[in-house]
């Protein structure tokens, strides 16, 4: 009994973690910062507290000439967290490291985080809407899981499906609302609000089966009733987001 | 153990408590032991509807202060001895109901009773929860009109996440819709909602379809339960729907226009003149 040992407290295990990089082009915050928040400000919530690795490899600047510091506040003030830094001069690297940003190592080589692309700094000036839209939907996409309601959701009832998609098997009354950070799809009639994409994820789409709603709305981007026009009433429907434009679309 | 049953429709004017007083009657008059709660405290109408209001002493304020007990407060009616009402009062308002006091009231009339039927206010505040807490079974009662449905269907949320049975994750309170004021001619000529439209969006079984019917306001005014008129195609209505209620199998009547004289002529007559 006396070789009993003292209970776990921690486990160190290697993890591979797919992260977003901002390639900076330009060493001075007060550059970057403005077209990134204006980026921002068109997908409200977009990247929201995301964890961000800083890539150095574009910069062509001596590195006492890069303020970490302002642009680690910066991207702060703008809900992004620095966690470190990726690429440039070993120099870069360092004046990096002291601002609070660690160089972190690529798996598979020096370019393996150019898969991912980023769109809001080199899309700064005058992006076409749409450009936020496919980032956000291939690092949310996939591994969601779904909330199954099989029940009628009645006036007055709310269903959030926090992280997931919603599937609802059952008919969606008037004055009920149905919340999702992913999909929402109802297998009856959608008489009620559904609001899908609810953590800011413009791929999200809506599907019903028979679509007649109070409004529906995909991150953030909303249509009342009365703004539907000559969307397929009464028929089974997607609604996705198109830039800045809801497409309602007949299915089947 | 009695069976608790709330009537409740979340809007006011549909037929709650002409529908408590003749459910209530219609069960006693089947032999069964009823006793029939008005839980509009400060807007007591169910003594009326059931002709006792000059027989009201106590009300169910007073017993649950412990100023009367529940037999002094209890009105037994005189047409059917199987039959008891508690009032409300009149002088209060719901703050008065407490949840202990309530459960304290119908465990005591559950060793008497065979059911309890609860007239619930209108609305979702504190009288229609109190109303709806306890229920093993609820009756909804809609008219086929699109406020009263949406607002049906929000009772029915009500009941499945504020009742009793559902906050101690029971088998849930078994509900049943009953439409009143339905008007054959009207929902055909599509002034009314049809009755297939409310069964969709509500989606519970249906106990019964009462027409809209004059002698409906008549036995209210002579403080006589529409379902002793056996006259009355209301009156039928209730009768078949508590038959339903204890397990008859009975089609639903009234559904469609009557095509030569009585309630059509005289619906048509009405509404002309």
């Amino acid at each position: 009994m006396n070789s009993q040992t003292l209970p776990e407290t921690f486990r160190l295990r290697a993890g591979n973690f797919n992260l977003l990089v901002l390639r900076l082009l330009d060493p001075r915050p007060e550059a970057v910062l403005p077209s990134l928040g204006d980026q921002f400000r068109k997908a409200p919530g977009f990247l929201r507290f995301a964890p961000i690795v800083i890539g150095l490899g574009d910069l062509e600047a001596a590195p006492e000439e890069v303020d970490f510091r302002a642009l680690v506040e910066g991207l702060h003030a703008l809900e992004i967290v620095p966690i470190g830094t990726t690429g440039g001069s070993q120099a870069m690297r360092h004046a990096a490291q002291v601002a609070g940003l660690p160089p972190l190592r690529p798996v598979g080589g020096k370019d393996a985080e150019g898969d991912v692309q980023m769109p809001a700094p080199a899309a700064a000036a005058a992006p076409p809407p749409a450009t936020p839209a496919a980032p956000a939907a291939s690092f949310t996409g996939s591994g969601r899981t779904a909330m199954l309601v099989a029940e009628p959701v009645r006036s007055g009832q709310r269903i959030y499906a926090q992280g997931a998609d919603l599937i609802v098997t059952a008919t969606v009354n008037p004055g009920a609302e149905l919340i999702a950070d992913g999909n929402i799809h109802v297998y009856g009639t959608l008489r009620g609000r559904a609001v899908a994409g609810a953590a800011d994820d413009t791929g999200a789409r809506i599907f019903a089966l028979n679509f007649d709603p109070e409004l529906v709305a995909i991150a953030g981007y909303y249509a009342v009733r009365e703004g539907l026009g000559d969307a397929p009433i009464g028929r089974a429907v997607q609604v996705r987001l198109e830039g800045e434009e809801m497409r309602f679309e007949p299915l089947g | 153990m009695a069976q608790v049953i709330v009537v409740t429709s979340g809007k006011g004017g549909v037929g709650k408590t002409t529908t408590s007083a003749a459910f209530a009657t219609g069960l006693a008059l089947r032999g069964k032991k009823t006793v029939v709660i008005d839980f509009d405290v400060g807007l007591r109408n169910l003594d009326l509807i059931m002709g006792v209001e000059r027989r009201v002493v106590f009300d169910i304020v007073n017993v649950i202060q412990g100023e009367a007990r529940l037999n002094q407060a209890l009105i037994r009616d005189k047409r059917v001895d199987t039959l008891s009402i508690l009032p409300a009062s009149q002088t209060r308002d719901k703050d008065a109901l407490t949840k202990e006091g309530v459960q304290k009231v119908i465990e005591e009339l559950s060793a008497d009773f065979d059911y309890i039927l609860c007239d619930s206010p209108a609305g979702i505040e504190k009288g229609a929860l109190l109303a709806l807490y306890f229920a093993d079974q609820a009756i909804v009662v809609t008219n086929p009109e699109v406020s009263s449905v949406r607002d049906s269907d929000r009772i029915l949320g009500v009941l499945q996440s504020k009742s009793k049975r559902s906050e101690e994750k029971r088998e849930k309170v078994k509900e049943h819709l009953l439409v009143t004021r339905f008007d054959p001619v009207r929902a055909e000529r599509g002034e009314m909602l049809k009755l297939e439209d409310v069964r969709e969006i509500l989606a519970i079984p249906l106990l019964g379809v009462v027409p809209e019917s004059e002698s409906v306001l008549r036995a209210s005014n002579t403080g006589t339960p529409v379902i002793m008129d056996r006259e009355s195609v209301a009156g039928q209505a209730y009768s078949d729907a508590v038959g339903r209620f204890l397990g008859e199998e009975l089609p639903h009547r009234f559904l469609e226009p009557e095509r030569k004289g009585g309630l059509f002529k005289r619906l048509f007559g009405g509404r002309a003149a």
